[in-house]
């Protein structure tokens, strides 16, 4: 039989895709629609927005270097990583305390675990804006407000990837310590660190690499670092300034993430602690 | 190895315990280095535990003064609300149609360009290197305030990651029914069509998905700098000191975020393993 023609009288056994999936597709399309009706999106703002750019692109070359002269800026991305570093340090340590509470194989109470992960996921939901603009109404502008969101964010993430690596660990070490009688604390140190710390130390340095960027963030709406410089010469409508300072923030940023990724390939399967 | 007396057990342990002090030993200069510059980051930041103590009788009366949140402005809330999920979601699709038209050049084995592919590669790392927040600082500047930047911005920065994704997905299709259909003397766009969406539809859409979730939080720092959205309301109302106002803007947030992390997440679970496309 031909396949045009069976096309044709409809006799083929598939129907098309969209016919299959025709209550979400529309769904999804009308969403789509309406959601671009009410933001007032049409493609003549992106043609308006096309000249401009390239009127900014213009302003913004050559980068202006000069704003590195000025010894506040380099002071800012000194503080842009130290709020990063400090932050993820403090927050890893936060996470280390809390996240044995949240393992099921240390903690028998579930009442304890339970608490402990809500209290994990509820910190992990909350923007870092409501922290900052929060904490800046607190403890005042700087450095400091930002380096605890930092902080505080890392204990989220870092707490729940903590608890799941004690959680999978290979019990058998732990048993024999327990039957020879060994106290919580010497199992937790002998059985249950050396297992883990490699993932722990990878995962910390992998949210570095991130609350660089949150830090970065941050500045805008108060928490001192490069961000601040970079907010300020956008809405000075100096873009030559804010092109060096992106610039030099992206070498920051790179610099930073090949030396915690060297850090990183080193540590993962080696075994420390033993 | 039998220990013959006590003279012997004292000669064992002592060795154990010098093996163990010099386990520790290797550990000390990297420790003090590492101290070091924690000191010097922590100086850097200001680190001041007596202002962090100060402030905490000033917090617990900020939060006094944020309770009970200002219920009867909810009804205000919803529409900037409603347009941050939107910004989200308009981005987002936008963001991930360009990342699969990107990921198609930048996949191996449907494009056979090696220059272009490299180099669309590069661009998409360099890309996902950009913090999201210059992305969307350098697209208020150019578009101006208003959703639309802000639906460019969440675009722009979703396709670095969907990208590299979606060519990766892409790359790693069962090659048969490509074969196959190329021997056919299939065109280019049917290929695509017909042997690698098929495949990779499922794994598309569970990351679009998530990259939403990402987005819609991201959405909301976008009204701080200017973009439209809830963010906004949040930021004027802790600048007039209306604490009760900015309470109410924190919860509706707070449902927001989670209203949409789990819609995308019962999504995800829908389609994840299924078939769709045939």
């Amino acid at each position: 039989m031909n396949w045009r023609r069976a096309k044709n009288k409809e006799e083929l056994p598939y129907k098309r895709w969209y016919q299959h999936h025709l209550i979400p597709v529309g769904v999804f399309l009308l969403t789509l629609g309406w959601s671009m009706v009410d933001l007032k999106m049409s493609p003549q703002l992106f043609w308006e927005g096309i000249p401009h750019f390239f009127d900014l692109v213009g302003e913004m070359f050559p980068p202006n270097w000069q704003v590195f002269s000025r010894g506040k800026t380099l002071w800012s991305i000194l503080e842009t990583v130290s709020m990063a570093f400090v932050g993820t340090f403090l927050g890893a340590i936060g996470a280390f305390f809390l996240a044995p509470f949240a393992a099921a194989n240390l903690v028998p109470s579930r009442v304890i675990r339970e608490i402990t992960k809500r209290m994990l996921a509820a910190e992990r939901s909350v923007p870092p804006l409501i922290y900052i603009l929060l904490l800046v109404v607190v403890i005042g502008l700087g450095p400091f407000a930002g380096m605890i969101v930092i902080s505080l964010g890392t204990i989220g993430m870092l707490g729940k990837l903590f608890a799941e690596a004690i959680e999978t660990i290979d019990p058998k070490p732990l048993e024999s310590l327990e039957s020879t009688g060994a106290t919580k604390i010497q199992m937790f140190r002998y059985a249950i660190l050396p297992q883990v710390i490699p993932s722990l130390i990878a995962n910390t340095l992998y949210r570095f690499d991130i609350n660089l960027r949150v830090a970065l963030f941050l500045g805008v709406v108060g928490g001192g670092g490069i961000g601040v410089d970079l907010q300020m010469a956008m809405s000075l409508f100096q873009y030559a300034d804010a092109l060096a300072i992106t610039a030099v923030t992206l070498v920051i940023i790179w610099i930073a993430e090949r030396i915690s990724d060297s850090f990183r390939k080193r540590i993962i399967g080696q075994e420390n602690l033993q | 190895m039998g220990i013959r007396s006590i003279g012997e057990l004292i000669c064992v342990q002592e060795i154990v315990a010098v093996n163990a002090m010099m386990r520790y030993w290797k550990y000390l200069f990297p420790t003090g280095l590492f101290a070091l510059l924690l000191w010097g980051g922590a100086a850097v930041c200001r680190v001041d535990p007596v202002a962090l103590i100060a402030g905490v009788p000033q917090g617990i009366q900020l939060l006094g003064h944020m309770l009970p949140p200002a219920w009867k402005t909810f009804p205000e809330l919803i529409g900037p609300a409603l347009q941050t999920a939107q910004i989200a979601f308009v981005g987002t699709v936008l963001g991930a149609f360009l990342s699969f038209l990107i990921g198609l050049i930048a996949a191996r084995n449907v494009h056979s360009m090696k220059v272009l592919r490299n180099m669309v590669r590069a661009i998409l790392s360099a890309e996902r290197a950009l913090p999201d927040l210059i992305v969307i600082l350098f697209f208020v500047a150019i578009v101006g305030l208003g959703p639309f930047p802000g639906v460019m911005a969440l675009a722009a920065s979703s396709i670095g990651m969907l990208g590299k994704l979606f060519a990766d997905a892409i790359e790693e299709v069962d090659p048969k029914p490509l074969e196959s259909m190329v021997a056919l003397g299939a065109t280019k766009a049917q290929v695509i069509r017909y042997a690698v969406l098929p495949q990779i539809i499922p794994s598309l859409i569970a990351n679009t998905l998530y990259r939403f979730e990402v987005n819609i939080r991201m959405c909301i720092l976008l009204g701080v700098v200017g973009a439209g959205g809830i963010g906004f309301n949040l930021v004027t109302s802790l600048r007039l000191l209306k604490y009760q106002e900015a309470m109410a803007v924190i919860i509706t947030i707070l449902i927001l975020v989670t209203l949409c992390e789990k819609s995308s997440e019962i999504l995800r679970r829908i389609v994840v393993g299924q078939e769709l496309l045939r």
